[in-house]
């Protein structure tokens, strides 16, 4: 893993390895729950402008923007 | 031996609890396929070889750290209340991110048994379960459920009979590595001064949870004999840190177990992402929608309208037999204008409620809903509203009361707070009789699209109203937007009509208890004083609709449209039925009337349409707005609100139109 970003950067199709969780209290514990872990392997689904649709193991999560910016992922092309 | 079992049903969101829940205690809750359906506890009855049951089924959450309202419900429920047996219910399609909420549990040291709800769409997807293997290694009993088609119940049942008999239990944890562990050790020995806590918690599991940041759990220690090492112990490391190490071990943990159970086998396309990258797309998303609901209303009208004949010929005869065939003349009246004008004027749009809530059930069940919630978001978040609010907003098309409770699934009390004002806007099922009558009566033509442009603007008022709170009294930032999208699910006729049905026959049950006990006032009214012709100035109704018409009479409404609004404010149904009594209907219908009427003109009922649109919810919404906001205040400011806003653009479009239209 070469670099990192946030997950409302990447294109609709990419996959990739969360490397940070970085949003509050309380929505931390959510994220963690909802399998957005440090190693959960993520592919975007959909993208517009930072809002994603992105599915995790078998689920599949829609997320703004400001969210999608608090997810740290690992961005080389290999990643996942 | 016992023989009462108390049982609470738990798990993630949009597993099928309440499916569960409704099958195990032949309950009739509500259920949808989006998350936060639930938001609150209720509770059944079931019994199975001589065990009583009380099944109570909790709102969905991910973690046992709560964040919004209704996750505080089911955390509360489990760690105050000690259920004997917690049922996680566990969405077999996805095991790995289920199986971390019960982690959680098996810290706890609750004794749990896992329903592998919907095995058999895991079976079909090609990804069969082990459920032993999983009991194995879980050391949990684990049993196959389908909930949809009440698989398994007796099962579940029996493992539960089996888990409440046996009184071996013993926490599961799992190894945090050497430091944490350290750390987890030196907690619990602070823990272990406030023997309060002990003895109603595992330590190890309130030391995960410090470890955590969890709010809860600190709350529950300071100010206790532990507080001040506790804090000491906590001041020298970082919470987020931990929070993150820990819930990457859960899941190394569930990824152990995972390929044991299961073959692993990933479907990288499916359906559903084909048609979320058409339905979200950054352009056709909002027209989609748009055109979605429009048809829906345009369905509504058109569909019902040759029941709506009949049930209105029917009625036109039964008001005639009774007009011409029952003595004395005042029971005739009371038959005639007051029950089968009030009533039957409600009940003729039976055919469009049923209609409307068979939509609403297709909305809920095929998992678009959540989707919808998402293309808003982005212009919504933009005028301060979080994109989750638009799912109670959609819900209020049905009623905003379900709709106002299910704002608690939305993060931070200020969203909340705003969503649970702006909800009276939308436009639900008791307003929909008005529309069809008016836009029926007026625009024959365009009676769907009328229909339509009136939800339309019940959704731009409450947005706006949203962005005007937001400028002023609630200011703040939106909360982003974090919702699971449940997998699209074609609606079973059956269960559709099911809604429908449950819902639709409300409409029936309230037209024979509210509504006609408010038109029945409205009859008396309008008899009253004795020896006043029916429905007359002299009479009290006429004096109440006198007293109150300069305030309306601007909008062009007369008095006896004041009279209607007044008692639209105990239900909004009673709007149509009050002015099937005050035209007395004898044997015309209610809409010839309001046609020979020569002081209502189409703009004047498309003002009085926008006007029962906005003004002031009704007493039942005002009561779950009471409760959520948990606020006198809130509550008077949001009929004060309603009824400046509903004046203001009742005039303007009564005034617009009447340029077009002519005549106000």
């Amino acid at each position: 893993m070469d670099g990192v970003c946030p997950l409302a950067l990447l294109a609709a199709g990419t996959e990739a390895k969360v490397a940070d969780v970085r949003a509050g209290k309380g929505m931390q514990a959510r994220l963690f729950g909802m399998g957005f872990c440090p190693d959960a392997r993520v592919k975007v689904q959909c993208a517009d402008r930072g809002s994603i649709i992105v599915s995790v193991g078998d689920a599949r999560y829609a997320l703004s923007k400001g969210i999608a910016m608090k997810i740290i992922v690992g961005c080389a092309k290999g990643a996942a | 031996m016992k023989r009462e079992i108390r049982i609470a049903l738990t798990g993630n969101p949009n597993v099928g609890k309440t499916t569960l829940f409704n099958a195990l205690t032949g309950s009739r809750q509500h259920v949808g396929n989006w998350p936060g359906v639930t938001v609150e506890k209720k509770t059944g009855k079931a019994s199975r070889n001589g065990f009583e049951f009380e099944v109570v089924d909790l709102p969905g959450t991910y973690s046992l750290t709560a964040y919004t309202a209704d996750e505080v419900v089911a955390r509360d429920f489990i760690l105050e209340e000690r259920p004997d047996i917690v049922v996680q219910v566990v969405d077999a399609t996805n095991l790995e991110r289920n199986l971390y909420l019960t982690t959680q549990l098996a810290e706890l040291g609750v004794p749990v048994v896992i329903a592998l709800n919907m095995a058999d769409m895991a079976e079909a997807q090609g990804n069969p379960i082990d459920y032993r293997k999983l009991s194995a290694f879980l050391e949990i009993p684990v049993v196959r459920t389908v909930g949809t088609r009440g698989e398994g119940l007796k099962d579940l049942l029996d493992a539960a009979i089996r888990e409440a008999e046996t009184s071996l239990h013993h926490e599961h944890t799992i190894g945090y590595g050497n430091e944490t562990e350290t750390m987890i050790a030196s907690l619990a020995d602070a823990l272990s001064a406030d023997g309060d806590l002990a003895g109603r918690y595992p330590l190890r599991w309130l030391a995960v949870k410090l470890l955590e940041g969890d709010e809860n759990v600190l709350a529950k220690v300071r100010g206790g004999p532990a507080s001040t090492r506790v804090e000491e112990i906590l001041s020298r490391i970082d919470p987020d840190e931990y929070e993150a190490l820990m819930a990457d071990k859960r899941y190394e943990a569930i990824a152990a177990v995972l390929p044991q159970v299961r073959k692993a086998n990933l479907k990288e396309m499916r359906p559903s992402d084909m048609v979320d990258r058409v339905v979200t797309d950054r352009y056709l998303g909002i027209p989609i929608f748009l055109a979605l609901m429009w048809g829906a209303f345009e369905l509504t009208f058109t569909v019902a309208t040759p029941f709506m004949t009949a049930i209105d010929a029917a009625f036109a005869w039964l008001a005639g037999f009774v007009a011409g065939s029952i003595e004395p003349a005042w029971l005739a009246s009371l038959i005639g204008d007051g029950i089968i004008g009030g009533v039957g004027s409600v009940l003729i749009f039976l055919p469009n409620i049923f209609i409307l809530f068979l939509i609403l059930a297709i909305l809920e069940d095929s998992g678009y809903l959540a989707r919808a919630a998402f293309i808003m978001d982005r212009p919504l978040y933009a005028l301060g509203l979080p994109g989750k609010s638009f799912v109670p907003m959609l819900i209020g098309f049905g009623c905003n009361v379900p709709a106002i409770m299910a704002t608690r699934s939305i993060e931070g009390e200020k969203d909340r707070l705003l969503t649970i004002l702006v909800n009276p806007f939308m436009s639900c099922s008791a307003r929909l009789p008005v529309y069809i009558l008016f836009a029926g009566v007026f625009f024959p033509d365009q009676a769907g699209s009328v229909v339509f442009f009136l939800y339309v603007l019940g959704i731009v008022v409450a947005i706006a109203s949203a962005k005007l709170f937001r400028s002023t009294i609630l200011p703040g930032e939106a909360s982003p937007f974090v919702m699971e999208m449940p997998p699209y699910r074609i609606p079973t006729a059956m269960t559709a009509l099911l809604h429908m049905w449950s819902r639709g026959s409300m409409y029936i049950r309230k037209a024979g208890t509210i509504i006609l006990a408010g038109v029945l006032v409205v009859w008396l009214l309008a008899s009253f004083p004795f020896g006043v012709e029916y429905g007359s100035a002299e009479s009290f109704a006429g004096m109440i609709g006198h007293a109150l018409e300069p305030l309306v009479a601007p909008l062009g409404f007369d008095w006896k449209v004041a009279v209607a609004l007044i008692f639209g404010f105990i239900a909004k149904e009673i709007v149509v039925g009050s002015l099937g009594t005050l035209y007395g209907t004898g044997e015309e219908t209610l809409p010839t009337a309001l046609l020979a009427d020569p002081g209502l003109s189409a703009a004047t009922a498309l003002a009085l349409m926008v006007f029962v649109l906005l003004y002031t919810p009704c007493v039942a919404a005002l009561g779950v707005i009471r409760k959520e906001t948990g606020s006198w205040k809130w509550t008077g400011f949001s009929v004060a609100y309603g009824l400046v806003v509903a004046w203001l653009l009742a005039f303007v479009v009564g005034r617009v139109a009447g340029l077009f239209m002519g005549g106000v």
